[in-house]
Order: C-alpha cells, then structure tokens, then sequence
C-alpha cells in the first residue's frame, strides 16, 4: 500500500529525515514510535505532501506521490489527522466534515451516514461550532474529517495527547471497528504505549531521521522494556 | 572570509569605499562644471539612499514613505535660511542652525511616528502602506500650505553658509557634498557594525527569537527609525541648498518609491550598493530620459519587478557584500 | 435639512465603494496573505475602462460590463505570472506588485496623458422625495454596491465556495490536506477581487475626473478601513469603511478634503494603535 524509499526532507532548517525505508501492507495498523523531534511528525507531513522532499520516493497504491500537492495526495485516498488536531474551530461539524467533499458533485458533500454510525457523539452535536467541542470530541471530528472521503490510508498524529484514558479506549475501539469492516490501512505515530499495544499490529522506531527497529506488537506485549530500549536518552 | 581570522586585512567594503571616493575626489579634475553640478545633486541622492538602506535593508523594516523624511529636512533648512520661520533671524537664519533644525524636527517626528507604528504591531506591509499614506498626506499637505510656497515650494534657497564662508564655488561645493557623503556613509556604517546595529540583524533575521531573548525590538526598530530619517533629514537639507528650491515632489510618494527602486536595484542590504544604487539609476535617468521621456518610469517600475524577483541583492549588492551571503 | 440628508446620502455612496474595494482587498489578503498594491491601479483600469467606452462612442454601460471583466482578466494574468512565485515572500510581493501598479499608471499617462478625464453620468436625472433632489445616477451606483456587497457576503458564508475559501483562510495547509486546491482558490480568488476593484473604478468614473492618481487615492482610505476594521474579518471592513469613509465624507464637506485626510489618517493610526486587531478582529491579528 504504501513503500517508502530512502526518503530525505528538511523541516525548520535542520535535515529531519534521513534516509526513511518504510513500508506498509493493506490492512495492516502499524505504529510508529520515538523519542520527540526524531522526525516521526515529518514522515506524516512528508507524505502528505506538507513538507518539501529533498530525495527519495513515496509509493502509495503503486504510483509516486511525493511530488504531488497535498490535495492531489487527499483525493488519492490518504485521510490525515495531525498533532493538534487542526479542526476548523469557527465551522460547525458539519461543515467541518463537508469540507473533505468538496471536490465532489454538489449533491454527493454531504459526510456519508457511516460516519455517524461510528462516532454518535458527533451526530448528536451536527450544528455545533467546533471550537466549542470537548478535547476528545474535537479528535473524534478530525479522525472523522479524514475518515469523511472514505480513504485507504490513514495518517494519525498523536491522536491520544491531552485526552482521557476512557476517551482514548473508545477512539481505538472504534478505529478497530473501521478496520475490521472496512480493512482501512491506519499509520500512527504515539508516545502512549497503551494505546499503542490495544491497536497496533506492528510497531517501528525512529531515531535522527531513520528507521531503526521494527516488531510485531506480541514481543511488545511480552516484554514492554523493547519500547524503553529504543526511546531511552 | 570568516571572523576567526584575526591577520589584520582591509574589508572588502573598505576597500570599495576607498576606491570610490578616491575616484569621486579626483571628478573635479575633469574640469566638466556640468558633470560636477549632476554628480553632486547625485551624492545628495546617494546619501538619502543610504538612509533607506539602514532600515530596510538592515532591519527589514519597508518604508514606502521615506521621502517624508528627505521633504521634512529640506523644507526645514529652506524655511530656516530664508528666514521663514518666525522668531529664528540673524545669526539662527544660518545654515548651521538649518542642518540642526531639519535633523532634529525630523527625528523627533520621526520617534513619535514610529511610537505609533512600531508598538502598534503594525509591522510588515502594514507599516509599509501606513508610510505611504503619511507621505501621500504630506504632498497633499505642502500643495496646499500657502505659507510654504504651495504647489510651485520655494525657490532661491540660499547656499549653504558657514561662519560667512559661503559655498558657492562648484567645486567647494562638491567637495562639502562629498565629504558629508563619506561621512554619512561612515556613520550609518558604524551603526551597522556596532552592537546596536547586531542586535537589529538579528531582529531582521527572526523578531521573535530576538524578542524571546529579552529585546524589545520594538525600541530598537523606533531608534533606527529615527536615526534613518535623521540621515534621510540632512539629506533632504542638503539637498535644498544644492537645488536651491523645496517643492510638495520631495515630500511625496514619487520620490519615496524612487528611492525603493535605487536601493531595490543596487542592493539593499549593503550601504555602498545602495548608494551606488541610486548614483546609477539617477546617472541612467539624466542620459534616457529625454529619449524615453514617459517610458523611463515604465523602465523603472519593471527594474523594481525584476530586481524583487530574480535579483534580490541587487546589482551591486552581492560584489561589495563584506562577506559571502548564507 | 435637505442638505444634511444629501451629504448623508453622498457619504453612503463613498462608504459603500469604500467597501467595495477594500472587499476585494481583504479577501485577497485574508486568502493568499498577499496585499497587492496594484489594487488601486485596478480600480483605476475599470475607471479608464468607461473612459475609453466613452470616447469610443460605445457608451457607459458597455463600460460598467466590460471593466470587471477586463480587470478580472488582468487580476488573473497577474496572478499566474507574478504572484504565484511570491507566494511565500510576504514583502516582496508587495513590492513586486507596487511595481506593477507603477507599469499600469504609466501606460495610463502614456495612452491618455495626465491629465484628469471626464466622462457623462448616465443616467443625469434627479429623484425627487418631496422637497429633495437626488441624482438617480448615485442612487443607482448604490443600489449596485450593496447588492454586489451583499452576493460576495452571501457565496463567502453561505455557499460551499465560500466555505472552502474560509478554510483556506484559518488554515491552508489543513484545508489542502482535506483535497482542497489552495492553488485553484488563489486564482479565483485574486480575479474576484481585482473585478471588484475594477466595477467600482467603473461606477465612480462619471462622478470624477478620472486622472491617473485616483487608483492611491481609494487604496489608501480602502487599506486603512481594513486596519481599522480588522484585517482578518469580512465583516470588518463593513465597520472600517463605514469609519473611514464616513469621517472622511463628513470632515470633508464640513471643513476641507485636505483636513478630512489629515483628521481621519490621525484617528486611523489612533484606532490601530490603541486596538492593533481591530474594531471587529478577534485574535489579535496583525
């Protein structure tokens, strides 16, 4: 679904990403962990299309996309949700979920009636500002906002930072649910070991711009010290 | 090139300067009256260059309104020496106490103005236009201000005078011209490289980092200001006793944006190019304008397109810059 | 009494082309974070638009169609060689477009001379409300304004258009990671505004003397109702003009045009100075 080659980017003058080899199969949930600034948030942004690529390639479905803008990237079928949330706090949340589908005919903007079938919460509050939205409640609107033009590829930022433990259950219980439904591909890059081990399948670590180790989520859960090897000082 | 070698050697601007007004010392030698009268209006623009360089180049701080400056000076000084200005005759109708006038007068304004704009947060473009708006003000302020001469200004602005040693020679004149120039060059130089003029790189480079360090960048923009319209001041003087007239024009947006291009095009962030700069366009003008006639502002307007694009050191800017460009 | 209400009305008509191109004004910036200083020599094109009409004999109304149109086109051109290379050097395309204003006035001088032009209001008659006289033609051109001012309202807060254009105004790259063309709204966007700016030259040449100044003499007054207003709102600029435009009216009938600038640029900076975010502006923008 998604290869990763090699791939070099500057972010804010320094050279984040140095040398990224990554891959991803359909289906597939995997995390992506690492100490702060080791460049976790630049991967994402980089296949986005957020952040200029020095060298390397991204493949995602089989077709280069890193020199493409990132609304072409979106339309390809890549949902992201980045650190901070970034919801449109002056629209509603509809609004907020009609802006995915813009590029579609006029009748077709309306966000699909699964999405409210997995997060309720958000179709009790349709008309709702954004900015006025609970902590969670504003993940639950960006996981949707992504989820709304119905993608292949998610990308997840930190999605758990700054929420209750009850909240972050429900928000992988039901990215659990999309997956086994709808065999959605999630990337997802997390500090919160917990939320980690409840939804990855694998997990890789990053360090000063590289991928430096990978294993399937059984070794984390056997033995969590793997995890504080590769984000020790 | 770097500033751990401590051999002593001549800066690359020093040695340009030398150069430079070596060669403008030895004009004179030509004989040519004509040339010398253009070159020393010339030197006068050169100077007012300069001024626009200190802060746009250096701090970053666009000014579209600079003429206001050069305009406060020369009416200043024509009003001062033609005794003009109630209260101030005899020996206060001088040239000296006309300098002193229109510096002062003219930095003072300029520090409340910029207590007005630089704490406002107005900074950028919005500073930019609010400059321009003044100087646009101003114009329309000078053509309708009987007392100072209206829309034609004043004329026979005395030459300048000190201690009964009138200037009236060509050559003495230039050589005063050209002597001021170096020292206003010198001066604006040592404001760059001092620490006053590091800390303002460094506000140019990244305000907030500035700020985050304990700066109030605020102050230091207004001083620099200020000290840029104070050069931009005696300029502006100087200017009035070489053309011997004042008028709305030097005061307006016309010659503000004239100065935008001369800097634009020698190159902003270095004092020399900017100065060269103007020598240059103003040299081009004299030559093309009577074949271009409307065409050379069109020229002009396209120099300014061309230099903010593709050319942002400027023509002169990247040859005399101290040292390499990061 | 009667006169009061014609300098009321006169006033309106000035607030209402205030806002007209200082709309165009803030929604590019708010936008594309571009000020285009050429905006001014836009208006000045759909003013010298009816000119030409004018002394071509094809009349006012082929004029009033023709300049938006014109200046859109022109608005568009300038985004796609200039504009789009600027998009992330804030100052320098303001200066690049102050260059371009420059090229735009010349070629004005040099095609109709500097002097100032006039052209005939179309419709020349007077409506009487009993003991008033009014001309229909202001009344006309204020009718056009508000409903072009309201349409722009309407398809910035109520069509999806619009909604797309807000997103990209809070948060472009977000907006473009929803499948947003960022790029495809620039374009639309300056056009939109640069036809503004050219349908409000085009309404107020038979008013004027049409001479090559008066593009910066609606920019300036347009760029301080925006600071005054807010600079991130459109609804700003409703307050700003209404400000700016009206004590400049005001001032300027009762003293002079000259006082009236001097006063209303000393409470503009006053405004400003005192709240940077504006009347209306929320966040401290600016």
């Amino acid at each position: 679904m998604l290869i990763v080659n090699d791939l070099h980017a500057s972010y804010g003058g320094s050279l984040a990403l140095q040398g990224v080899d990554f891959s991803l199969k359909p289906g597939a949930i995997k995390a992506l962990m690492g100490r702060n600034g080791m460049g976790k948030t630049t991967l994402m942004r980089a296949i986005m299309g957020l952040v200029k690529i020095k060298s390397g390639t991204i493949r995602f479905q089989g077709k280069e996309i890193q020199s493409l803008r990132s609304h072409d990237i979106a339309l390809r079928g890549i949902g992201y949700v980045p650190q901070g949330r970034e919801i449109f706090g002056d629209f509603t949340v509809l609004e907020n979920l009609r802006l995915p589908l813009m590029r579609r005919p006029r009748n077709q903007r309306n966000a699909p009636k699964e999405i409210f079938e997995y997060f309720p919460i958000l179709a009790e509050r349709m008309n709702q500002r954004a900015g006025t939205l609970s902590g969670g409640q504003q993940q639950m609107l960006a996981i949707a906002r992504a989820l709304a033009p119905n993608p292949s590829l998610l990308l997840l930022d930190e999605p758990s930072e700054g929420l209750q433990p009850s909240i972050v259950q429900e928000i992988v219980d039901i990215l659990l649910a999309i997956n086994r439904d709808t065999g959605l591909t999630i990337l997802i890059v997390e500090q919160n070991i917990s939320m980690v081990m409840d939804l990855a399948q694998t997990c890789e670590f990053m360090e000063r711009g590289r991928i430096v180790g990978a294993c399937p989520i059984e070794d984390i859960r056997a033995d969590e010290s793997i995890i504080a090897k590769h984000m020790s000082v | 090139m770097d500033k751990t070698n401590s051999a002593p050697r001549i800066s690359r601007s020093a040695a340009v300067f030398a150069v430079l007004f070596a060669a403008l010392a030895l004009t004179p030698l030509s004989g040519d009256l004509y040339l010398l009268t253009q070159l020393t209006q010339l030197l006068v623009y050169g100077i007012f260059a300069m001024s626009l360089s200190l802060i746009w180049g250096h701090v970053g701080i666009l000014c579209f309104g600079q003429a206001i400056f050069f305009g406060l000076g020369g009416y200043i000084m024509a009003l001062v020496t033609k005794g003009m200005v109630p209260g101030m005759t005899g020996w206060l109708a001088s040239s000296c106490s006309g300098l002193i006038l229109a510096i002062f007068v003219t930095v003072f304004f300029a520090l409340a103005l910029g207590y007005f704009l630089f704490y406002g947060r107005l900074s950028g473009p919005y500073l930019g236009i609010v400059t321009l708006a003044i100087s646009v003000l101003m114009e329309r302020i000078a053509v309708n201000w009987y007392y100072i001469g209206g829309y034609n200004g004043l004329t026979s602005v005395p030459a300048l005078n000190f201690f009964g040693f009138e200037l009236l020679d060509p050559n003495e004149l230039y050589y005063f011209i050209l002597a001021s120039a170096a020292a206003m060059y010198l001066f604006c130089r040592g404001v760059v490289i001092s620490p006053f003029g590091r800390v303002l790189a460094a506000i140019k480079n990244n305000e907030e980092r500035a700020e985050y360090f304990g700066y109030n960048t605020a102050q230091y923009k207004i001083k620099v200001f200020a000290i840029s319209a104070g050069v931009a001041a005696f300029s502006g003087a100087l200017f009035a006793t070489v053309a011997e007239f004042v008028s709305p024009t030097i005061v307006g947006f016309g010659l503000s944006t004239e100065a935008l291009i001369w800097v634009a095009l020698g190159g902003r962030e270095v004092l020399l190019a900017s100065f060269l700069g103007a020598l240059t366009v103003r040299a081009l003008e004299a030559f093309l304008s009577d074949i271009l006639t409307y065409y050379w502002i069109l020229i002009l307007g396209l120099f300014l397109i061309l230099c903010v694009t593709l050319f942002p050191q400027g023509l002169f800017g990247r040859l005399l810059a101290d040292r390499p460009k990061s | 009494m009667a006169d009061l209400i014609i300098q009321l009305l006169n006033g309106l008509n000035y607030i209402l082309i205030l806002i007209l191109v200082a709309m165009g004004l803030v929604i590019i910036f708010g936008l594309m974070k571009v000020i285009n200083m050429a905006h001014g020599e836009f208006f000045l094109l759909g003013a010298y638009t009816v000119v030409l009409t004018d002394r071509l004999g094809l009349g006012f109304w082929v004029g009033l169609i023709l300049a938006p149109i014109v200046v859109g086109l022109l608005g568009a051109v300038l985004e796609l060689t200039l504009i789009r290379h600027l998009y992330k050097r804030f100052l320098d395309t303001i200066l690049a477009t102050w260059g371009v204003s420059i090229i735009i006035k010349q070629t004005i001088i040099i095609i109709f001379g500097p002097a100032g032009l006039m052209t005939q209001p179309p419709l020349p008659q007077l409506i009487s409300f009993g003991s008033l006289e009014y001309p229909a033609y202001r009344l006309f051109i204020m009718a056009v304004s508000l409903s072009v001012i309201a349409v722009t309202f309407y398809v910035f807060y109520k069509t999806d258009l619009g909604l797309a254009s807000r997103a990209v105004i809070a948060n472009a790259p977000m907006a473009s990671a929803c499948g947003i063309n960022t790029r495809r709204m620039y374009r639309i966007t300056f056009t939109f505004g640069s036809a503004l700016a050219g349908l409000a030259g085009a309404t107020m040449a038979p008013l004027m003397s049409c001479d090559p100044q008066m593009g910066l003499g609606f920019f300036i007054p347009a760029f301080l109702a925006i600071l005054v207003g807010g600079a991130g709102t459109l609804s700003g600029i409703l307050a700003g003009g209404s400000v700016v435009g009206g004590s400049e009216s005001f001032i300027s009938a009762v003293y002079s045009p000259v006082t009236a600038q001097i006063v209303v640029f000393s409470i503009a900076i006053i405004i400003i100075r005192a709240r940077p975010q504006g009347l209306l502006g929320g966040k401290g923008r600016g």
